[in-house]
């Protein structure tokens, strides 16, 4: 382990010591022991950093945000159902709806995708909202997918050439039933956005190593699935087949 | 949760929470917003936690939530680039005894985006990687970088400051009185 590799561990070490027995450090912890200008370094960051807490601490609050917040919660207790028509009108509706659309569904059933494919459109919609983030982000595809390789997560080794000519914005991993998959987002020329979904997911040998692209559409989405060798690619944008269509080229 | 338990919850964690918050939005009103509404859905579903050790973790996770929520009508995607050439480590650190708490919290509120969550965590409430990691649903290695690169800039941003404000020390030097002739 060099020194810039030991700082970047000990940047994350905290100042009060709760971190001494933490294995993930002791390599880090060792190389400040032997070297004289790193355990320099490190008694300084250190100080720095606990200069830094007993600042940020002594912060003031604004006054009655304390009393603020225990008057809106005293404000915010559900309501009583005053008109018992109405609750039960609202729920013989909950009940008419949920049959009628369970009758609609069953006759007129899709082909669905996979538990792991409608988790990895929830993960994009979050990243789109910006109710998540990425865990790496480039213009550079190439970076993304060496990214992913270098931690071990499901990766392309070869993008459809249209989609290969568009600009990356981020990547992101997870992992469902235990199965890893991996998310990259580009940015189309129209300026919505199109997806790539990896997953190593587990198939019997007697299935072809190719597969040509299947099409399902689930609410807004419009996804093409496929797979070659080991892993098994989703890409999904929310358009139409026949734009999807043109970044399997 | 009764109300006594409530008022000590508020009580132990309004100041952390509202200090992380202001870390985030960088206005008082937000922060003061965003704490308020996370106490209001801790009184509408943190009953269902069941691990009340956990509702430290439970406030901070779902304040952060709220936060990116809130900002999903503005900029989408703010960009920072993997470029994971480690920001360079400046080997001159800032005083920081010699800042107050507003110069600090300045300084820290115009580091990049991704890395001013982890950055006050850790500092604030010396979170550890894993849970920083936990609260943010980041990997670990993720963490360590954005804390990393976090402090860096954080360093460099007080050390301008510091510059500024050394610049603006200008020594008073009294004129000499003018010898009389005649």
């Amino acid at each position: 382990m060099d020194n810039r590799e030991a700082k970047f561990i000990l940047n994350a070490y905290r100042p009060n010591g709760q971190d001494a027995d933490d294995p993930r450090f002791s390599e880090a912890l060792e190389q400040v022991r032997r070297d004289p200008m790193l355990e320099r370094w490190f008694s300084e960051s250190i100080a720095f950093d606990a200069a830094m807490t007993e600042k940020l601490r002594a912060m003031e609050m604004p006054p009655h945000l304390r009393e603020n917040i225990l008057a809106g919660a005293r404000v915010s207790r559900p309501l009583r159902w005053s008109k018992p028509f109405i609750k039960w009108a609202i729920a013989a509706a909950v009940i008419l709806t949920t049959v009628v659309g369970s009758v609609i569904w069953y006759s007129g059933r899709p082909v669905r995708l996979a538990g792991w494919q409608s988790a990895a459109l929830d993960v994009i919609s979050s990243l789109v909202k910006n109710e998540s983030s990425f865990d790496a982000q480039s213009r550079n595809t190439a970076d993304l997918l060496a990214w992913l390789r270098a931690n071990h997560a499901p990766a392309a080794q070869k993008l459809p050439d249209n989609l290969g000519k568009l600009e990356s914005v981020g990547c992101k991993t997870f992992s469902w039933n235990g199965i890893p998959v991996s998310v990259i987002c580009f940015t189309r020329p129209d300026g919505g956005l199109v997806h790539l979904v990896s997953a190593n997911v587990p198939t019997s040998s007697a299935r072809p190593p190719k597969t040509a692209p299947e099409f399902v559409r689930q609410s807004e989405w419009a996804t093409a699935t496929w797979r070659e060798g080991d892993t098994t690619y989703m890409l999904a944008l929310e358009g139409s087949r026949d734009q999807l269509r043109s970044y399997l080229l | 949760m009764s109300a006594a338990d409530f008022q000590q919850l508020v009580a132990r964690q309004y100041a952390p929470l509202y200090r992380f918050a202001l870390s985030l939005s960088k206005s008082e009103a937000d922060a003061a917003d965003l704490t308020q509404q996370t106490f209001f859905l801790w009184a509408s579903k943190g009953g269902q936690l069941r691990d009340r050790s956990k509702a430290k973790s439970w406030l901070f996770t779902t304040l952060y939530r709220e936060f990116l929520s809130r900002r999903r009508h503005e900029v989408r995607f703010p960009n920072v680039e993997l470029d994971d050439a480690r920001e360079d480590e400046t080997s001159i650190l800032p005083n920081v005894n010699a800042f107050d708490g507003v110069s600090i919290l300045q300084a820290l509120q115009e580091v990049d985006e991704p890395f001013r969550a982890p950055l006050t965590l850790f500092y604030l409430e010396q979170f550890s990687y894993r849970e920083i990691a936990d609260l943010l649903d980041v990997p670990i290695g993720t963490v360590m970088s954005r804390l990393s690169r976090g402090k860096a800039q954080l360093r460099r941003r007080l050390l301008s400051q510091q510059e500024i404000a050394d610049q603006k020390i200008v020594s008073f030097q009294p004129e000499k009185p003018r010898e009389s002739h005649g």
